[in-house]
């Protein structure tokens, strides 16, 4: 659902930091038609023009929250990421992207289910990779994006 | 008594999205352009601040429903069985939910609780209790491809008779009452590039299961949610694995397309298996269950004008001449709600493609207020 807007399209910038860019950041949304305990956020498969940035360096702002990682969120057992609100994937990527136009290909993985599965015991043991699919039933395919990086940068 | 009008809020999930509809504005729709409607519905996950709306929160809700006329009738809960992560949630567990959901809707004012179709009956049993005493009724979604003829209903109705209970029932989803997979559903499918031979072998299929004269076995569906079934179609149509309850059926529905598309690409195949994703339920287990019915779901996924008949509409895909027969002849006097999921279908493109939520649940109320007078 939504998977052409999960992202804001003029959400991708450059992160800073004390005058360095560290990385880059994108604006997105739950794809459901509800929210989500936050520790169901299982992170994102995320290719900016062929090069892979997984989920050891993605952190997630929401709340109002200092960005967190995804071992951090997966702890976030009562805190809830609301239907309403958009939240801000993090990349470390030092040096940040180019100027310009970028390829994004992105899934985003939130293990919410209609009740009992057969893979429940597998993903509290191992739970999936995102941009295999699995735990991705809301937005089944990776979408490919074009977005232009926004010339300013933020202040992480 | 007569059949009551309202909306579940899940057919404005997509305006919501876009910030175009926020809840008040969803509710001012209801009490303000729906002739004789007044039926509100949310799911507590889409409309609130969850899992705590706050006290100021409630007492806006409170208003809200006094300036526009409506009414709290049913709130929708979920089950997320990996909330904790490190195990998955036990049933006392996902009863403590449940009591949880109860008790904000009690503190909304609403009197139905939905429970999703595959929630087990422990886990509503455990929970009955609390809501007996806050005279919140308990029901369990009847979904597609789910018949009301299936152990999920027996269940529910054999608990009832041997207890008493006043408040514990279903929620038919009106797409058990589908008899073809819908138009919409079939031209996104075509979109994405599934062969018109193998859209039409879809709509074939489902009405040769309807009459009883498909080529393939026939399977117990009353377990099965469409969701997961589709995780089990693309698992077959890539690896050949299948539960063997549903081995004969999946060759066959294969077989099937093959019969009628040239060399199908696997979402040919994809698209004729909607076709068993429809109940084949029928009216007069709705109209003998009615007094076991907590609430409908108005389930829709297109209106068009009928033709020859301006300003008059329906979902050609869904049967609802039976269905609302059968709750008038069952003496239902609850909500029916519509549940506008079609816009789904429409999301592949871009913006000015998507489609027009509040133009469809208000052509649904033209058509239910047309059906339930009649």
């Amino acid at each position: 659902m939504f998977e052409n807007f999960l992202i804001r399209e003029d959400s991708l910038r450059n992160d800073e930091v004390d005058g360095d860019v560290v990385g880059f950041r994108l604006a997105v949304r739950n794809a459901n038609y509800r929210g989500v305990f936050l520790s169901l956020h299982n992170g994102y498969f995320l290719e900016v023009d062929g090069v892979s940035y997984p989920r050891d360096v993605q952190t997630f702002e929401i709340n109002g929250r200092e960005p967190r990682t995804f071992s951090e969120l997966r702890g976030q057992v009562w805190e809830h990421w609301d239907y309403d609100d958009e939240g801000v994937l993090h990349v470390a990527a030092p040096g940040g992207l180019a100027p310009g136009v970028h390829t994004v290909r992105f899934q985003q993985s939130v293990l919410a289910a209609y009740g009992y599965q057969p893979t429940d015991e597998e993903w509290v043991a191992n739970p999936p990779v995102p941009g295999t699919g699995a735990g991705s039933e809301k937005a089944p395919e990776i979408v490919v994006h074009t977005l232009e990086l926004t010339a300013e940068k933020e202040t992480v | 008594m007569a059949i009551k009008r309202g909306v579940s809020f899940y057919s404005y999930q997509q305006s919501q999205f876009f910030r175009e509809l926020d809840l008040e504005s969803q509710i001012r729709e209801v009490g303000e352009a729906l002739p004789d409607a007044d039926g509100v519905e949310i799911v507590d996950e889409m409309s609130l601040r969850y899992p705590d709306p706050g006290d100021e929160f409630v007492a806006r809700w409170f208003d809200w429903m006094d300036r526009y006329g409506t009414t709290p009738v049913t709130m929708d809960v979920c089950m997320d069985v990996l909330q904790f992560r490190d195990h998955v949630m036990t049933y006392e567990e996902c009863a403590d939910r449940l009591r949880r959901d109860i008790r904000l809707a009690e503190r909304l004012g609403f009197r139905n609780v939905r429970v999703l179709s595959v929630v087990p009956l422990e886990v509503m049993l455990s929970a009955l209790p609390l809501a007996e005493e806050l005279d919140v009724r308990l029901g369990k979604e009847i979904h597609q491809p789910m018949p009301l003829e299936g152990r999920q209903v027996t269940e529910i109705v054999e608990h009832v008779e041997r207890t008493g209970t006043r408040h514990l029932g279903i929620v038919p989803d009106f797409g058990i009452f589908g008899w073809r997979p819908s138009e919409v559903q079939l031209a996104w499918f075509e979109r994405r590039g599934a062969s018109p031979a193998a859209t039409a072998a879809a709509v074939e299929l489902a009405e040769l299961l309807r009459a009883g004269k498909a080529p393939v076995g026939a399977v117990d569906m009353s377990f099965s949610t469409a969701g997961n079934l589709r995780v089990d179609v693309k698992r077959f149509l890539t690896t050949g694995e299948v539960d063997p309850a549903f081995a004969d059926t999946f060759r066959g529905v294969k077989a099937f397309t093959e019969s009628r598309v040239d060399d199908p690409a696997e979402i040919d195949h994809t698209v004729v298996f909607e076709a068993l994703m429809l109940s084949n339920t029928s009216g007069d287990t709705l109209r003998e269950l009615v007094p076991h019915v907590v609430s409908v779901h108005g389930k829709f996924n297109n209106m068009s004008e009928i033709p020859g008949r301006p300003g008059q509409y329906q979902d050609i895909a869904i049967d609802y001449d039976t269905a609302i027969s059968a709750l008038v002849a069952g003496g239902y006097d609850g909500y029916v709600n519509s549940e506008y999921e079609g816009q789904r279908y429409f999301q592949d493109r871009g913006r000015a493609e998507l489609a027009d939520e509040v133009e469809q649940v208000r052509r649904h109320q033209e058509m239910l207020r047309r059906l339930t007078a009649a």
